[in-house]
């Protein structure tokens, strides 16, 4: 991997001609030839060039910076109301610190040498004075200044560090250390540098330039990124001593916390606490209680044909409850037909993995867990929101976009896990099912699976049963993401040794262990990089809610901010924003993939 | 089939103790929760296709395709026809059509530019020059982290914001314009020579093809730089310019080709539902006899599992099922294949023939008039705003990824490889294009073809900027006559057809590259 060579040696040369002059280097690296004399000059043409195009887009005299910085609430959250806005920030202190104890939690440390950050500051400084030299005329005045001012004095500092610290002496300076350096940075120049203050209040648009953000942006960023910093060090801390434990509730945070934010906390539902009382915590307690101690009981060593029996019979119950459900015999509630029917498959499921005690009560216990978030969430989700909001979808701009890629990838994670089974099994009509499902869904393309689901799904579905724009939509990405995911997987599937499945029988192990213990393990590591190139791919499609009417960062871009009378027709600022926003997350995600790659081929060698 | 053919698991049991329990049987069970399960899905799929038909009679839209010649009512933006006219109608289906030409005319143009900038990117940047490789990885980084979609309506809104269209735009006014109408260039065009032209030239390549074998074999018989395809090219050269001279002595190939059409159109239908009736079966045979030879050993046939057998069944119930479609289920499509056979050699008779122009290409300028451009015809090319924007968003979009398959590919081939060239004598340019090229080729190819799909598939993308695409051409019929279902059955047919048939040519190319293993 020739990226992660470059991070670990932040430049391209090797380390012993860093002593010679600079002379020499240009020299060696730029005109050691013709041919290389050429290429210099007709790339480096090519590079003032574009960079004198770009910004001629980016400082065009008809558009206006000031759309992007009033609308970037909308950008956001979209139609948040504004009186609510403290569940946003609460959300995104969540989400902030959860990163933070993540990477404290991993131990996720990505240094740089000091001497390769100091190179970092200059080569920053010559290209933001190259960016000044080529700066159009109607670039306003206050940007040409900023620019030298940090030119100059990134190289001054570069240099500087580059004096005290001789090549002999370079040292790694620590993620901590980096992350700290970073947000002090970060705090910097959202207090001290005078983006001007604009926004929309009670629909009226105001902006003071010359003065540094809102309070009521900086103080939050304050906390949540001073937040990020403490929870990495406790992260950190806690890593040698409970981390396995630690890092077991962060996967399940990481799983369900997203939806609470979402529907709990975003959305804020008008509990009928009566109703809570009365129907949904009795049934929640218990689904939960006696689940649990159903499973305790036939997870019990040598019960495994009577708890197989139990299991055929809930399932044949849970299946049943839906047909009734579309004939109308009898009422139920949608929440208590799924947990019957999950109730079934667990109890499927406890003959393979309880057995012991300890693995009974496991088992017991996730049951018990799993009951009591579902019930909340779907109680959650069905009940009313408090939100009074100005246009409809509560959810929008880069939250909807964000979440969306989320929970695609998530939901579509255990479908891709049983597609790539499927195509891989020696069971015909499994495979063949598959195998269609698959194929089909990989030669359309993603517009057409959208507008399908979000057109013809309302078609399909019962009379009485309705479903939302953005679910049918959501449910036409999770349906599409599987079939890449399970073909992704099944790269893994297959790279796993013929040996290993023989080991498995030779232990005596089921068909459904040795898949779930033995060979899915070792074939999702090796499709963890192919599975982070889908998320970084399901985040890029995510703009394609935009053209099946969801409000999503495209779609405010690209037709609510030109549409607002202030701002007729400008577009290019806006698309560009976005494009900085989106290059800015899939750019890291990339980059953190290689990482995770080269250390899991680091393992791989030990 | 059942029990004697399944795995040891079921076969130590019967050893142990008798006859399994039912309920303990592998086979049973793996045949029972398949069979459950297959058909718990088609209930389903029973129940949705049973619910969408009362939902859509109960709004009275008919299910069927009999609405593909009805009249369109509707302009396209731009494409082979893009209004109604009386002496050519423009149906439903004729709209589809053009969109299809519109997604296969910008996805082939597409593919051709990404793969150029992407060779060129993907090779720069293993380029020793430092600015040359810096270029290229920032490009890279840059377009592929950025949503292609994003890009295409930046570029809409970059292309908006240019100059307005009048006679002096330009960077060089009359032959290059690019304006807020969008990019308008000469262009060479197929004239009415170009098939006597094309196929003359086929003939002389046949037999440039014989004569470079012989060229070959001289080299290896004898040795030494021959310069084999410098001859080769220099021949073909020639055969151009004989071609380009004397393309009218094709044009007896005009009434050989009528004849073919006659004699096509007149094979009565029945005849030819026999026929492909026997073809399916013949199939069908022919691929259980290949699969039955797969599985022969030296000892004689292996013994066959349930899977195998699955297969063969599946190839026989495929091809009866194909006879029932041809015989019964769609007779129509048996008279469609005669008319159309007969359409394509009528078509094919009209570019040959006497008194036809020998100028096999023509060029011309974009012609202004109106203050627009002329799209089509005997003008220069113009792309729209929309075509551009398109076109744009998904060449860099596509060429960033083709870059770094390019990339992956030479470096996946071994440095000892050049080495070992280096030892042989071979020079810098030598050794590239005989050693490392080819090998890295074989890496590509792949990665290359899912490329050119992608492309093919986020043509669809236009639907965003207006370009009339099938997708937005769809779109805008079924909100005409709400026949959804079958719009997107449309939609599948065709990008499967697209995907089938890029998958087919990679995979040719790439058996041709494979390496001969002994």
């Amino acid at each position: 991997m020739s990226e992660t060579a470059v991070t670990s040696t932040p430049e391209s040369r090797p380390p012993e001609e860093q002593r010679h002059s600079a002379g020499r280097w240009v020299k060696e690296n730029l005109f050691s030839s013709i041919s290389n004399s050429i290429q210099t000059v007709v790339f480096s043409a090519i590079i003032l060039g574009l960079m004198r195009w770009i910004l001629g887009q980016v400082f065009a005299e008809e558009a206006d910076w000031t759309s992007v910085a009033t609308n970037l609430r909308l950008l956001m959250s979209y139609n948040y109301p504004t009186d609510q806005f403290v569940r946003i920030w609460v959300s995104a202190a969540i989400v902030f610190l959860m990163i933070g104890l993540s990477l404290g939690a991993w131990r996720i440390d990505p240094g740089v040498s000091v001497r390769g950050a100091a190179r970092t500051l200059i080569s920053t400084g010559v290209l933001s004075l190259i960016i000044w030299l080529l700066l159009p005329e109607a670039a306003p005045g206050g940007i040409s200044t900023a620019l030298v001012i940090v030119g100059v004095g990134l190289i001054i500092v570069g240099a500087m560090v580059m004096q005290a610290v001789p090549h002999s002496r370079d040292r790694r300076l620590g993620f901590s250390a980096v992350l700290a350096i970073a947000v002090g940075v970060a705090l910097a120049v959202i207090w001290l540098v005078p983006f001007g203050d604009y926004g929309v209040a009670d629909g009226e648009r105001y902006g003071t330039p010359g003065v540094s953000v809102a309070s009521s942006t900086k103080v939050p960023w304050t906390i949540v990124l001073l937040g990020v910093l403490a929870f990495q060090a406790v992260g950190r801390a806690l890593a040698p001593s409970v981390g396995a434990a630690v890092r077991r509730a962060i996967v399940a945070f990481w799983v369900v916390g997203p939806a609470f934010i979402i529907f709990l906390v975003l959305r804020d539902p008008a509990f009928d606490w009566a109703h809570v009382w009365s129907t949904d915590i009795p049934m929640a307690a218990a689904f939960a209680l006696g689940g649990a101690g159903l499973l305790y009981v036939l997870g019990k060593p040598g019960r495994e044909d009577l708890a197989r029996a139990v299991g055929a019979m809930l399932v044949v119950f849970a299946l049943f409850n839906w047909v009734a459900a579309f004939f109308g015999w009898y009422p139920m509630l949608q929440k208590a037909r799924i947990s019957f029917l999950l109730i079934a498959l667990a109890v499927l499921l406890v003959p393979t993995f309880a057995g012991e005690r300890a693995a009974r009560i496991r088992f017991a216990a996730g049951w018990a867990g799993l009951m009591v978030v579902m019930h909340w969430l779907i109680t959650g989700m069905n009940t009313e929101s408090t939100l009074v909001i100005a246009a409809p979808p509560f959810l929008g701009g880069f939250v909807l976009t964000v979440g969306i890629a989320y929970y695609v990838m998530l939901v579509s994670f255990p479908l891709g896990v049983l597609l790539s089974l499927a195509r891989t099994s020696k069971m015909p009509i499994f495979r063949v099912m598959s195998t269609t499902y698959i194929e089909v869904i990989r030669g359309v393309p993603l517009i057409t699976v959208l507008f399908f689901f979000s057109i013809m799904l309302p078609l399909f579905l019962p009379k009485g049963m309705g479903i939302s724009d953005l679910a049918a939509v959501f449910a036409g990405y999770t349906v599409f993401s599987a079939a890449y995911m399970a073909e992704n997987i099944r790269g893994g599937l297959q790279s796993v040794r013929r040996g290993q499945y023989e080991a498995a029988d030779a232990l005596g192990l089921t068909t459904v262990q040795r898949t779930t213990l033995i060979v899915l393990p070792q074939a999702l590591r090796v499709s963890i990089p192919n599975l982070v190139g889908q998320a970084i791919a399901t985040f890029k499609e995510t703009s394609l809610i935009a053209i099946v009417g969801g409000f999503d960062l495209l779609r405010i871009a690209n037709s609510t901010i030109p549409n607002q009378p202030d701002f007729l027709g400008q577009k290019r600022p806006g698309l560009l924003f976005i494009s900085v926003v989106y290059f800015v997350i899939a750019y890291t995600m990339s980059k953190s993939s290689q990482r995770l790659e080269a250390r899991l081929q680091a393992g791989q060698a030990k | 089939m059942t029990i004697t053919s399944d795995n040891s698991n079921s076969a130590s049991l019967i050893q142990a103790g008798g006859r399994p329990p039912l309920w303990r049987n592998a086979a049973v069970l793996k045949w029972t929760v398949q069979f459950a399960v297959l058909i718990g899905v088609l209930g389903v799929f029973w129940f949705l296709i049973a619910e969408a038909r009362t939902n859509l009679s109960a709004k009275g839209i008919p299910v069927g395709y009999d609405w593909l010649d009805d009249p369109a009512n509707f302009q396209l933006a731009e494409g082979i026809q893009t209004v109604d006219s009386p002496e050519r109608r423009l149906t439903m289906s004729r709209a589809l059509w053009v969109g299809m030409v519109n997604t296969l005319r910008i996805a082939g143009l597409g593919i051709i530019f990404a793969t150029i900038i992407g060779v060129i990117v993907g090779v720069s940047r293993l380029s020793k020059n430092y600015v040359a490789k810096r270029f290229s990885s920032i490009y890279v980084e840059t377009l592929r982290n950025i949503p292609v979609l994003v890009q295409i309506i930046l570029w809409l809104a970059i292309l908006g914001s240019l100059n307005k269209l009048t006679a002096d735009t330009g960077p060089i006014p009359g032959w290059v314009i690019i304006s807020q109408k969008g990019i308008s260039l000469p262009r060479i065009f197929l004239a009415d020579g170009f098939y006597q032209f094309a196929s003359m030239l086929i003939v002389l390549s046949i037999g440039i093809r014989f004569i470079n074998k012989a060229l070959r074999r001289k080299q290896e018989r004898e040795g030494g730089e021959q310069r084999v395809g410098l001859k080769t090219f220099g021949l073909f050269v020639i055969a151009v310019v004989i071609s380009w001279i004397a393309n009218p002595v094709m044009a007896f190939l005009g009434p050989i080709f009528s004849a073919v059409s006659d004699g096509w159109g007149s094979i009565p239908q029945g005849v030819m539902q026999v026929l492909l009736s026997v073809l399916a079966i013949a199939v069908a045979a022919l691929w259980v006899k290949r699969f039955l030879d797969s599985r022969r050993t030296p000892a004689g046939l292996a013994k066959l599992i349930d899977d195998d057998w699955f297969r063969m069944i599946f190839a026989g119930v495929a091809a009866l099922l194909g006879i029932f479609v041809l015989l019964r289920g769609w007779p129509g499509l048996s008279s469609w294949i005669v008319n159309s056979g007969s359409d394509f050699w009528g078509v094919l008779a009209d570019k040959f023939g006497d008194g036809r122009g020998a100028m096999p290409f023509d060029a011309m300028r974009p012609t202004l008039s109106e203050g627009r451009f002329v799209n089509y015809g005997d003008t220069g090319l113009t792309l729209t705003v929309f075509y551009a924007a398109l076109f744009l968003g998904l060449v860099f979009y596509t060429s960033s990824f083709i870059a770094e398959i390019v990339r992956g590919g030479i470096l996946a081939v071994p440095s000892g490889q050049s080495e070992a060239a280096a030892a042989l004598g071979l020079n810098r340019a030598q050794a590239l294009r005989k050693v490392v090229l080819p090998q890295a080729f074989r890496v590509i190819m792949p990665p290359l073809g899912n490329q050119y799909l992608n492309i093919t598939k986020n043509t669809s993308l236009g639907i965003a900027v207006g370009f009339s695409e099938i997708v937005q051409v769809g779109q805008t019929v079924y909100n005409k006559n709400s026949q959804t279902l079958a719009v997107f059955s449309i939609y599948m047919i065709f990008y499967l057809a697209c995907s089938l048939t890029i998958s087919a040519v990679v995979n040719t190319v790439n058996r041709r590259l494979a390496i001969v293993e002994r």
